[in-house]
C-alpha cells in the first residue's frame, strides 16, 4: 500500500469508517512504516486536541426564546386556502400508493384528476366571491379588538403592492396578538415566561417582578434546580440587566447555591470585580462568606482590596481575608 | 436478508414520527410544533457551535423550522426527518460561514445573546470545591486556538469536520446532507485534518 493511501485510510480509520479488509491492509501497512505510524499518532493527538472545543449544550433560556419567536413567526403565517390542503392531501395519499397494485394508482389518478380540474374551477369561483363579499363587508365593521376592548396592534408591515392602472392598494401587515396565562408558579409554562420576562421585557418593572418571583422560588427552593434553568435566568440577569435592582434581587436568588455550584460561584465573582453598583458588590462579599476559604474566591477577593475604587468594600474584603486562615 | 431486516426494523421505528410528518403535513400545527421539539436541540446545538454565537444560532433556528415548515410537503419520506431537517440546517449554517468570510469576520471567541463572551469551558466543570485558574486559562486558550483553526478551514472543511466529529454522524449520512457522496465527504475530511494539524503544530493536549 502506498504511503498516500495509507494517511487517508489512517484519518478514515480514526473515526471507525475503515472497513476491516481496508484496516487489516491498513495495520500491515504501518507496522513496516515509521513515517506513517507518526502520521497516525499525529491524527490520534488531533482528534484529542480538537475536544478542547467542546460542544455546548444549549442553555434552557435560547431555546425557549427560539421556540417563542418560531411560533410568532407561524402564527403570522396566512393559512392555507383549503384547496391548497387538499391537493397536499392527495399528494401524500399518491405518495403511500406508490407501493399499491398499479391500476389500483392509475383509476386514483383518474379520478383524482378529473375531480380536482372540474371542482377547483367552482371553488377557485366560490372563493374570488366570497373573498370580495368578506372585503365589502369588512370596510363597513371596525377594527377586530381583543378581549379587553382594545384595538389589535399592527407589529410591521411586510409588503405594498398597487394594482396597475388603479387606485386598489394591497397591504401585507402582521398583527400582535396580546396573550393571557394565568397558572401557579410551579407551572413549567409559567416558569418559561418568567424567565423570557426576566431578559425580554422592555419595562424594568416586568422585569423587576419576574427576577423577584424567581429569586423567591430559590430562596424558598422550589424548583431551582440546575436543570430547571431559573438559575441560569438569575445569573444572566445578574450579569447583563441595566437596573440595579433588578440586579440586587438575582443576587438574591443566587445565594442559597454559591456554595453547592460553582457556575454561581464564578457569577457573583463577576459581580464583586465589575459591577457598577456598589450595593451590589458589597452585598456580593457577603454572600460569598460561606466559601471565602475557596482559592479563586480568594484572589479575586485580593485583587479588590486592592484596586475597587470603593473605600468601603476595599476594606471589607480585607477583613474576610484576615479573618480566613490562608491555606485549606 | 440482514440488511433487510435492518431496513425494516428502522422503517418500523420511524412510524410514529412518519405520521406526526403526516399529520403536519396535512396542516396539523400542533403536529409540527412536536417536532418542532424533537429536533430543536440538536439543531440549535449544531449551529451554536458552528457559529459561535447564539444570536446567529437563534437564527437558523428560526429560518430552518420556518423553511420545513413552508416545504413540508416536499418531504416524501425518502429519507429520514432527521436527515431532511439537519440538510436545511447545514445549508444554512454554510451559507453563513460563507457570508463571515466574505465579510472577513474573525471571530475567535463565543458570544451571547447580548454580545458577551462565552466562556464555553465554564460549561466543562470542575466538581471540586476549590478551582485551578492557571489551568483553566490554558484549557480556554486552548479552546480558542481550536476555534480559531477551524474558523480557517473553508465552510465545506468545517461542516464535514463538525458533523463528523462533533456531531458523530457517518460519513455516508453526512454525504446525503450536504448533496454528495460518501467519497467527496470523506476526501474533505482527510483535507480538514491535514489544514487543522498545520494550524496547530506544536500543540498539546
Amino acid at each position: 500500500m502506498r504511503c498516500k493511501i495509507a494517511q487517508e485510510r489512517i484519518v478514515t480509520a480514526a473515526y471507525g469508517e475503515l472497513a476491516d479488509e481496508q484496516a487489516r491492509e491498513l495495520d500491515q501497512h504501518l507496522a513496516g512504516c515509521p513515517e506513517c505510524g507518526k502520521e497516525r499518532e499525529q491524527v490520534l493527538a488531533l482528534k484529542a486536541l480538537a475536544g478542547a472545543y467542546p460542544v455546548a449544550e444549549p442553555e434552557a433560556n435560547l431555546a425557549a426564546r427560539a421556540r417563542m419567536r418560531l411560533g410568532e413567526a407561524l402564527d403570522a403565517l396566512p393559512s392555507r386556502r383549503w384547496y391548497e390542503r387538499l391537493g397536499q392531501q392527495i399528494r401524500n395519499n399518491f405518495a403511500s400508493l406508490m407501493a399499491t397494485p398499479v391500476t389500483a394508482c392509475l383509476l386514483l389518478l383518474l379520478g383524482a384528476g378529473a375531480g380536482l380540474v372540474g371542482g377547483n374551477e367552482m371553488a377557485m369561483n366560490r372563493a374570488r366571491q366570497a373573498a370580495m363579499a368578506q372585503a365589502a363587508r369588512a370596510q363597513a365593521q371596525p377594527q377586530p379588538a381583543t378581549e379587553s376592548g382594545a384595538t389589535v396592534e399592527i407589529a410591521n408591515i411586510s409588503s405594498i403592492v398597487r394594482e396597475p392602472d388603479s387606485h386598489r392598494v394591497e397591504v401585507r401587515y402582521n398583527q400582535l396578538v396580546p396573550q393571557r396565562l394565568e397558572g401557579s408558579l410551579d407551572d413549567p409554562a409559567i416558569r418559561q415566561l418568567l424567565m423570557l420576562a426576566s431578559e425580554n421585557a422592555d419595562s424594568t418593572g416586568v422585569r423587576g417582578d419576574s427576577v423577584g418571583l424567581m429569586a423567591a422560588e430559590c430562596k424558598a427552593g422550589h424548583g431551582c434546580q440546575k436543570a430547571a434553568g431559573i438559575r441560569d435566568a438569575l445569573m444572566v440577569a445578574l450579569r447583563y440587566d441595566k437596573n440595579e435592582s433588578v440586579r440586587e434581587k438575582a443576587l438574591e436568588g443566587l445565594e442559597p447555591y454559591v456554595s453547592e455550584d460553582v457556575r454561581v460561584r464564578d457569577a457573583v465573582l463577576e459581580a464583586l470585580m465589575n459591577d457598577g453598583d456598589p450595593r451590589i458588590r458589597t452585598a456580593a462579599i457577603n454572600i460569598l462568606t460561606p466559601v471565602e476559604a475557596d482559592t479563586s474566591v480568594r484572589q479575586v477577593l485580593y485583587s479588590v482590596s486592592n484596586t475597587d475604587s470603593n473605600p468601603h468594600i476595599r476594606n471589607v474584603s480585607r477583613q474576610v481575608l484576615n479573618s480566613v486562615p490562608e491555606i485549606q | 436478508m440482514n440488511e433487510q431486516k435492518s431496513a425494516e426494523e428502522r422503517m418500523q421505528a420511524r412510524a410514529p414520527e412518519m405520521e406526526l410528518i403526516r399529520e403536519a403535513q396535512a396542516g396539523s400545527r400542533a403536529a409540527f410544533d412536536t417536532l418542532v421539539r424533537q429536533y430543536e436541540q440538536q439543531v440549535l446545538r449544531l449551529a451554536l457551535h458552528l457559529t459561535g454565537s447564539e444570536h446567529d444560532a437563534e437564527d437558523i433556528y428560526q429560518e430552518a423550522f420556518l423553511k420545513a415548515f413552508r416545504h413540508l410537503g416536499n418531504f416524501r419520506f425518502e429519507c429520514s426527518f432527521y436527515t431532511w431537517i439537519y440538510r436545511i440546517v447545514t445549508n444554512l449554517c454554510l451559507d453563513q460561514m460563507r457570508r463571515r468570510k466574505t465579510r472577513r469576520e474573525d471571530r475567535s471567541v463565543l458570544v451571547d445573546y447580548f454580545g458577551g463572551e462565552i466562556d464555553l469551558l465554564a460549561s466543562v466543570s470542575d466538581d471540586r470545591s476549590f478551582s485551578n485558574p492557571a489551568k483553566e486559562l490554558d484549557r480556554k486558550l486552548l479552546g480558542e486556538r481550536i476555534h480559531a483553526a477551524l474558523e480557517k478551514l473553508t465552510p465545506r472543511e468545517r461542516m464535514v469536520f463538525e458533523l463528523k466529529h462533533y456531531q458523530g454522524l457517518r460519513l455516508r449520512v453526512i454525504g446525503e446532507m450536504l448533496n454528495t457522496t460518501e467519497e467527496t465527504a470523506k476526501n474533505t475530511l482527510f483535507r480538514a485534518t491535514k489544514k487543522l494539524r498545520t494550524q496547530l503544530a506544536g500543540l498539546r493536549s
